[in-house]
């Protein structure tokens, strides 16, 4: 079912890896969101794991979505999309290889993310960014399953670089609210099974656009 | 489009909203606790019912679009989705004209505001792609795709809205199956407001849905019609 998914998946990471293009995009800018939280917010006080939650949230969704228009912006640029969809590929299997590059590019970016936070917010490593991980993996797949599925959409249009964030951010929405009430809550010092609730909500949340995109992407990327 | 169908629902919208303005302002009693300004509820309430039906054509006929291929469901979305965001601004406005006296504020992020509040800003996403595109199948088939989207969405959306806040008043059924509207009297006007607001949102779908597929004949005309020049000036 997913024949041709490695090739994909290692031509964009080996595209990655001689240009670093994408892990600059995307790192840079979501440090500089950041930058600009702190500096909107100050970086103390008793909120302080509140506003680094939501510090993370705002660097992941405009990183997330950028990156994802660029990614696209260069395949659609050197033809390979065209390529892509001339060889005996499944759309959905397209679409799934892209997305696991998406969320390996948003995991780093997170990465990233997450140092600069701790170092800014004055965050205690350990257990508590432990438990961060999972509500942040379990964030980016919904994110990128959404973005992956619209950047497509907002490639071919008239300003898509703006219409981007106007369609993800109402749709990402609810996983928006889980994330960063759940990350909120472990900076904090809360366990994880105290946020299993929130979870679970992100986890269907994945579940459902991952499989909605996996079954829409034909109607996407196909060209007239 | 002077068809039967369309005068007819003119016609049956035109009585029907008559009769649901005369019973919220002459038939229903002032409900006690919050006086005069309950009766908005009439119109509140039907309009987010008709919010929500709109949202729910604008992913079938997206998903009938994808399946069959036909323009007519794509045009019917389209009509769709701009009803819903005229109803769901509505319904916005007169909640908030509601919530004031009541609540003492215009607006508060309670659940299920923010939830009407995503599902506007998702309608927003939906026009404003709509808007930015030429009218392709391409876009058609974008549009649908972003439709589905939303309405599969909705249910999280509500859920973790829930989860967040809420202060909502529990108008229809609570858990322990009661109700707000202690009078018959009151729900015999709520369910002639549902009806004369669905009658006129069938009346208004029709009537755009014409519109759309005018258009969309239009452009047939004056593409054959400058193919047809050009096959001339070859002559």
């Amino acid at each position: 079912m997913l024949e041709g998914f490695g090739p994909i998946l290692r031509k964009d990471l080996r595209l990655e890896l001689r240009t670093g293009e994408s892990t600059v995009a995307l790192v840079s800018l979501s440090v500089l969101i950041l930058v600009v939280m702190v500096l909107a917010f100050g970086p103390g006080g008793a909120r302080r794991a509140e506003v680094a939650a939501g510090a993370l949230w705002i660097a992941l969704i405009f990183a997330g979505t950028m990156g994802a228009t660029r990614a696209l912006l260069a395949e659609r640029e050197t033809g390979c999309i065209r390529g892509l969809l001339l060889s005996p590929v499944e759309p959905a299997t397209i679409y799934a290889a892209k997305l696991a590059v998406a969320m390996i590019f948003m995991a780093e970016a997170g990465a990233a993310v997450l140092i600069v936070l701790v170092l800014f917010f004055n965050l205690d490593f350990g257990a508590a960014l432990l438990r961060l991980v999972p509500v942040f993996l379990l964030g980016i797949a919904g994110l990128a399953a959404l973005c992956t599925l619209l950047a497509t959409v907002s490639g071919r249009v008239r300003a898509g670089a703006m219409l981007l964030p106007v369609m993800v951010v109402p749709l990402f929405a609810p996983a928006l609210i889980a994330g960063s009430k759940a990350s909120a809550a472990v900076l904090a010092g809360a366990s994880l099974a105290s946020v299993a609730t929130w979870l679970k909500l992100l986890a269907a949340f994945d579940v459902l656009f991952v499989a909605a995109g996996y079954l829409l992407f034909e109607h996407v990327i196909i060209e007239d | 489009m002077k068809s039967p169908m369309s005068i007819g629902l003119a016609a049956a919208s035109c009585l029907s909203m008559l009769a649901a303005l005369f019973m919220v302002f002459a038939y229903v009693p002032t409900e006690a606790e919050q006086g005069i300004v309950q009766r908005i509820f009439y119109f509140h309430l039907p309009c987010a019912w008709v919010a929500f039906l709109s949202f729910g054509i604008v992913a079938v006929a997206g998903a009938l679009y994808l399946w069959l291929g036909h323009k007519i469901w794509d045009d019917l979305s389209y009509a769709a989705a701009e009803l819903g965001m005229l109803f769901c601004t509505l319904v916005l406005v007169t909640g908030s004209i509601w919530a004031k006296p009541i609540w003492g504020v215009w607006w508060t992020w309670d659940s299920r505001l923010t939830t009407t509040f995503i599902l506007w800003l998702l309608y927003g996403a939906y026009l404003l792609l709509r808007a930015f595109a030429d009218d392709t199948d391409e876009v058609a088939r974008f549009a649908a795709v972003l439709g589905i989207a939303g309405v599969l969405d909705i249910p999280i959306i509500i859920v973790s809205v829930r989860l967040w806040r809420t202060i909502h008043p529990a108008v229809l059924l609570t858990r322990q199956g009661e109700h707000g509207l202690e009078d018959p009297r009151m729900v015999a006007t709520l369910l002639v407001s549902l009806a004369a607001f669905t009658v006129l949102f069938v009346w208004l779908l029709w009537l755009r849905l014409g519109t759309l597929r005018l258009r969309a004949r239009l452009a047939k005309l004056r593409k054959d019609l400058a193919l047809l020049e050009i096959a001339g000036a070859h002559r």
